[in-house]
């Protein structure tokens, strides 16, 4: 009896052994609830973002109000509070391209850099503009107000002087008001549609197809960890994609001057959040990518991805706390900091966008032109 | 007993059964030219490859013509679509170059941007030294510390070299065949990440075609491999060897060297045989394949740097008149296929050889540590140096030297 089993369990290794070598291999079945995480996404993370975001939009409008009646330095200053208090929760909100967001193109008015000066200075020269076409992408949202209230003039008595004595200076608060109105209002659209319809059209679309809940939004948080912080954050400015010509003016909060760093690190802190789902509001860890990623290991005996990622995402955040607060002078005086800090972030993409995917069978619905 | 010997027995056969099928490439069939059709039409495109070791080519010739000025050079090499920067119409007109594909690998760089960022910097500076120091010196005869020309002895070959020795346009040849062609080859388009990337396994299974192509993206990925290699032949599906004077060359010379005949077509053959595998849909064959490309091409560029460091040792040590022309000119050779030793590749790793530090530690210990860089090399160094690239590669410095 016992040789007969030795036998069987002989045949069956060299069953095994001959067949793993046609890299036939099957996945154990993934049982994973994705119905919990998308719950707590939505509830705990999603919906609060953008809830914070609107009520940061809120404050700014205020203090926009304020500012148009009275331009000083002293609302000035509040104004400028109020628009990094926004642009720190959109660095959140950026990333959950889904829905409402995906349908109205949301995050192409709202944060596309460098703006464009001159297309802002023809827009109030001219009146008359349309903040919804696409052409305006670059004259609106955060890097349009960035412009309008650090780089509008040379210094802060300059700056009050357009919304002062300059001959066109209710042309300018008039855009300054329309650009900062029109970021409330599509705030409001997306964050509505997701507190009446939108969440429970996403919770309840826990299955694994392109169009899932999972893998689109999988495919979202990648995307904007790649494009909106790796790339738009370091890689652009730094050069790496154009040759090493080097991009000083394309840093995020380029007028500014003094908070591309504090953005990159909000941003980087987001994703780390959402990765390990942590509510928005408070300190519980829900369901995420974290928790799938664990449950996968041990049901094939992989490697500990959470870990890998988050040690990875911790060392890009040390390599970034060593630059500069200022990017754009990072670049021009020693690119060398940018580039150590796009290459760490670089290889956090390689674990989501390879290892990350590949455990979760997700297919990755963008990809990068290479090659000749 | 006698029952578990025949289960033994029967297991044996069965898994030599299995190892059989391995022997016979899981029957892929290696067809006996590199031509692949798919209805009727070629489904093999290299061009850019083409393109790219053709601007090279014109970039190192015009590194030994002293009426090229820095800024033409530096266009050669960073070409922008359109520029008048070639004598050929067809490259002028193209939007690749030769920079950006220096040390520019998926596998080595895409993470590494500031290593890649030092070794273009690298080049640079060297086209840039031609046109600077030497182009200048043309006329100077070259002395410890002065940039200038040698004359081979009893040849009327004249070499051009700057303050250290150094013949620019050779550590740029040399250095290009690793950072460009082994490098794209061996750790870009034979790299997992880019053969497999995105859907290209399950596209090349379903034969699904590239948008207005004969040819699936991984089909594809694999021949810019081969063209590195093999894109300035004549005729590349039967490669002759000789067809340009970066890699495809020096497999050549390597090939020759009795001690390590048959290299060029162990090449050969695999990249066939792993082509015919996309094809087969048999990856496991694909792969094998690619430790053989590796493992052989990372083995040429050693074989080359071992080859010219001892050269110019006998060089240096002969006795009487010392052909200084000729020792810097092999030195020269020697220290370009040095610095291409970053970019090989260690099969079943993701490593080259040597790495980037242990590069530029050689690259040190030649040019830098010294004051007159090759004027004062010891022939100690250069056997060190071609002991350990000897060793770490698993042949004899003997074997590599004649």
């Amino acid at each position: 009896m016992i040789k007969k089993v030795i036998s069987v369990v002989l045949l069956a290794l060299v069953v095994i052994a001959c067949s793993s070598s046609d890299g036939g291999e099957s996945k154990p079945k993934d049982n994973f609830d994705r119905q919990t995480m998308l719950v707590n996404w939505a509830d705990n993370i999603i919906i609060p973002v953008y809830q914070d975001l609107d009520s940061k939009l809120s404050a700014l409008v205020e203090a926009k109000n304020t500012f148009t009646v009275t331009a000083d330095q002293t609302n000035l200053e509040a104004l400028r509070t109020a628009w990094l208090n926004a642009y720190k929760v959109w660095q959140y909100a950026e990333m959950f391209n889904i829905g409402k967001a995906e349908g109205i193109y949301y995050s192409s008015y709202m944060n596309i850099y460098p703006a464009s000066a001159a297309e802002i200075e023809a827009n109030i020269a001219n009146g008359g503009y349309d903040l919804g076409l696409a052409n305006n992408q670059d004259a609106v949202g955060f890097p349009a107000l960035d412009y309008l209230l650090y780089g509008v003039a040379g210094d802060d008595s300059a700056i009050l002087e357009v919304y002062n004595t300059n001959a066109n200076a209710s042309g300018y608060k008039t855009y300054l008001s329309d650009v900062i109105d029109k970021m409330k209002s599509l705030t409001e659209t997306v964050l509505n549609d997701w507190t009446s319809t939108y969440r429970d059209t996403f919770v309840n679309s826990a299955g694994n197809t392109a169009t899932s809940s999972t893998n689109k939004l999988t495919n979202d948080f990648i995307y904007y960890f790649e494009k909106g912080l790796r790339a738009n954050k370091f890689g652009i400015p730094a050069g790496i994609f154009s040759g090493g010509v080097l991009y000083p003016e394309k840093v995020e909060g380029y007028y500014n001057q003094d908070v591309s760093k504090e953005l990159a690190l909000v941003a980087l802190q987001a994703s780390q959040d959402v990765f390990n789902g942590k509510a928005y509001n408070g300190t519980t860890n829900g369901s995420s990518f974290d928790d799938y990623l664990d449950y996968l290991q041990t049901i094939t005996d992989g490697e500990d991805l959470t870990a890998l990622i988050n040690a990875q995402m911790n060392t890009a955040r040390t390599q970034i706390q060593t630059v500069n607060t200022n990017f754009s002078s990072q670049v021009e005086n020693d690119n060398t900091k940018m580039t150590l800090s796009y290459d760490e972030l670089q290889k956090v993409v390689v674990l989501l966008k390879l290892d990350m995917v590949q455990a979760m069978n997700i297919s990755v619905d963008y990809i990068d032109a290479d090659g000749d | 007993m006698k029952k578990f010997l025949s289960i033994a027995a029967v297991a044996a056969v069965l898994f030599t059964s299995c190892s059989d099928d391995d022997n016979e490439k899981n029957n892929v069939e290696n067809p006996a030219t590199y031509t692949f059709t798919r209805n009727g039409e070629s489904t093999v495109n290299f061009g850019g490859q083409t393109t790219r070791i053709a601007m090279a080519t014109e970039l190192v010739s015009a590194l030994s013509d002293n009426t090229k000025t820095k800024v033409q050079l530096q266009a050669m090499f960073n070409h922008q679509a359109g520029n008048a920067d070639f004598t050929d119409a067809n490259l002028n007109s193209s939007d690749k170059n030769v920079r950006s594909k220096v040390a520019a690998s998926n596998d080595f760089f895409a993470s590494n941007t500031t290593v890649s960022n030092t070794i273009k910097a690298d080049f640079d500076a060297w086209i840039s030294e031609q046109a600077d120091n030497v182009f200048v010196s043309w006329n100077v005869t070259a002395q410890a510390g002065v940039a200038g020309k040698l004359q081979q002895l009893g040849s009327t070959t004249v070499r051009y070299f700057n303050a250290k020795g150094l013949e620019l346009n050779q550590a740029v040849a040399k250095g290009l065949i690793g950072g460009l062609m082994a490098d794209q080859m061996l750790n870009n388009y034979l790299s997992d990440a880019v053969l497999d990337a995105g859907s290209n396994m399950a596209n090349n299974d379903n034969d699904v075609v590239e948008v207005g192509k004969t040819y699936t993206t991984m089909e594809h990925k694999w021949d810019e491999a081969y063209g590195y290699l093999y894109g300035a032949e004549e005729n590349p599906e039967s490669p002759v060897l000789d067809a340009d004077r970066f890699l495809n060359t020096y497999l050549r010379q390597v090939n020759d060297d009795a001690d390590f005949a048959g290299i060029a077509d162990e090449v050969y053959q695999a990249l066939k045989l792993g082509r015919a595998a996309i094809v087969a849909k048999n990856y496991t064959v694909r792969d094998a394949q690619v430790k053989v490309i590796r493992e052989n091409i990372s083995k040429a560029i050693a074989v080359r740097a071992v080859h010219y460091l001892q050269g110019a040792k006998s060089d240096l040590e002969a006795e009487g008149t010392v052909d200084y022309a000729h020792a810097f000119h092999e030195l020269s050779e020697g220290f370009g296929f040095v610095y291409s030793l970053q970019f090989t590749r260690k099969p079943e790793t993701n490593a080259p050889y040597f790495s980037h530090e242990e590069v530029n530690a050689y690259v040190d210990a030649l040019l830098n540590d010294n004051t007159n860089g090759f004027w004062d090399v010891t022939p100690e160094t250069l056997d060190t140096i071609s002991a350990e690239i000897a060793a770490e590669f698993g042949f004899t410095v003997e074997a590599a030297a004649n």
